[in-house]
């Protein structure tokens, strides 16, 4: 015991380092995969109230860009209303939609906080779980993806944005519907990658990346980016696609948070597939 | 004004400068700006090691609940704070530290200054980053980053000096 007591203060300085890292390391890789309180978070109303008069100063930088795209995105609308087309045959019959149920609802947020130059980017909205936002929502803006919810709080929420390292939106190349999962490689906020091509399909330049949308996070054909160059990687029968996104994330301010009313039902039917016992095995 | 409610101003001070404005500065390239260590630095002489490692942690947990790195920036602090008392005393005079002096860049000299805040802010930005991106075979860009973010850091923090520590001694 004595010899124990005589160790502990021997090596205090170095056991009480020890802890501490211990701690904030531990306290990062938990809340890097699954958040489980918002206190450490930008979602808590401390932090968020102090962003929100930041981002009352700062929003006014890139103003212009913003409405000027907001104003694109109206007249993209407008232009789908029936009183802005011109009716080919007169007298046409209204009948009740029985065909169409609606699935998806979005929820409008501003962003008042992001990052882009890290090596994991969350953005923090000023909408919470009073407007109905929940964790694992899709997000997105009038140009492209953004990101998957990933803690939410009364008032806030803190989204993992597409410049962060285990993403994995699944996406299709537009032409010829090939799946890849969307990834980024941490140095450039412009571009990413999409992972799983097999080599021997031809991918044209510049061709479309939409959302795919199996998970039920997202609907399907929300732009993600073009593809800007593809090399191959050696020793794998893979390519590594990198695209250009669609959205600028460095002035990104209105985003869109994505309501699926399906989504339990498809959890559902997803969750009665037997688990894989071999699969498990491997584990 | 005494050496405590001058810590505990400088303190929040250097809280929002740094969630308010440093981490708002994105230049891309790697170029990450970080001054809250400088905070670290300019603790008293005489402060022990574990009280240090304590406000480190403190200091870190909160610039991280600000930019959501859950623990990244505390544990990139607690390294420092561990480092301090070792550099202290490889660079210290040999009839030990004048206790009324600060270690700041006009009570110590340029030359002390540059290399142990310097050693600390090499020492604290690549943990930081060898956390954060963790893959080695991104270590080039580990390097990359250290030095892009610490140059232009420490110049930030000399600068800041001039700032905080002129207007103090005034009062």
């Amino acid at each position: 015991m004595r010899n124990l007591i005589a160790f502990l203060r021997r090596f205090q300085i170095f056991l009480v380092f020890a802890a501490l890292q211990v701690i904030s390391l531990m306290i990062y890789v938990q809340f890097l995969s699954f958040p489980r309180s918002q206190y450490l978070t930008t979602a808590s109303n401390v932090t968020g109230k102090i962003l929100t008069w930041e981002n009352d100063i700062t929003k006014h930088f890139n103003l212009s860009k913003n409405n000027y795209a907001l104003q694109r995105e109206n007249i993209r609308l407008r232009e789908r209303l029936p009183e802005f087309m011109y009716t080919l045959s007169a007298g046409k019959v209204k009948v009740q939609d029985t065909v169409f149920q609606q699935q998806y609802t979005y929820i409008p947020g501003t962003v008042i906080n992001s990052t882009v130059t890290r090596r994991n980017n969350y953005f923090t909205l000023n909408i919470g779980s009073k407007q109905g936002v929940k964790p694992n929502m899709g997000v997105f803006s009038d140009k492209g993806v953004v990101g998957i919810v990933h803690n939410t709080s009364e008032h806030y929420c803190v989204v993992k944005t597409v410049l962060t390292k285990d993403i994995n939106i699944d996406v299709i190349i537009e032409p010829i519907h090939l799946s890849g999962i969307l990834k980024w490689n941490g140095r450039d906020p412009r571009r990413g990658s999409i992972d799983g091509i097999s080599n021997d399909l031809r991918i044209k330049k510049w061709s479309r990346v939409v959302t795919r949308g199996g998970s039920g996070i997202f609907p399907r054909g929300i732009p993600v980016g073009k593809v800007e160059k593809i090399e191959s990687i050696e020793g794998e029968p893979l390519w590594n696609v990198v695209l250009r996104y669609s959205e600028d994330y460095r002035t990104l301010q209105r985003v869109y948070v994505v309501k699926n009313l399906l989504i339990e039902e498809q959890k559902e039917l997803e969750g009665l597939i037997p688990p894989d016992k071999e699969e498990d095995l491997l584990r | 004004m005494n050496n405590l409610t001058k810590n505990i101003i400088r303190f929040f001070v250097f809280v929002l400068l740094q969630t308010l404005i440093f981490n708002q500065l994105e230049i891309g390239y790697g170029f990450h700006l970080m001054v809250h260590p400088l905070f670290i630095m300019l603790l008293p002489f005489e402060m022990g090691v574990i009280s240090l490692m304590g406000l480190a942690f403190l200091l870190g947990i909160i610039i991280d609940i600000f930019s959501n790195t859950y623990g990244l920036h505390a544990s990139s602090l607690v390294m420092m704070a561990y480092f301090r008392p070792i550099l202290f005393k490889f660079y210290g005079p040999r009839e030990g530290y004048d206790p009324l002096k600060e270690p700041n860049v006009f009570d110590m000299g340029n030359r002390w200054f540059t290399y142990v805040f310097g050693i600390l802010l090499l020492i604290h930005h690549f943990w930081y980053f060898l956390v954060e991106i963790f893959q080695f075979n991104q270590f080039l860009f580990i390097l990359q980053k250290t030095i892009f973010s610490a140059v232009p850091s420490f110049l930030i923090c000399l600068l800041l000096q001039s700032f905080l520590i002129k207007k103090s001694k005034a009062k």
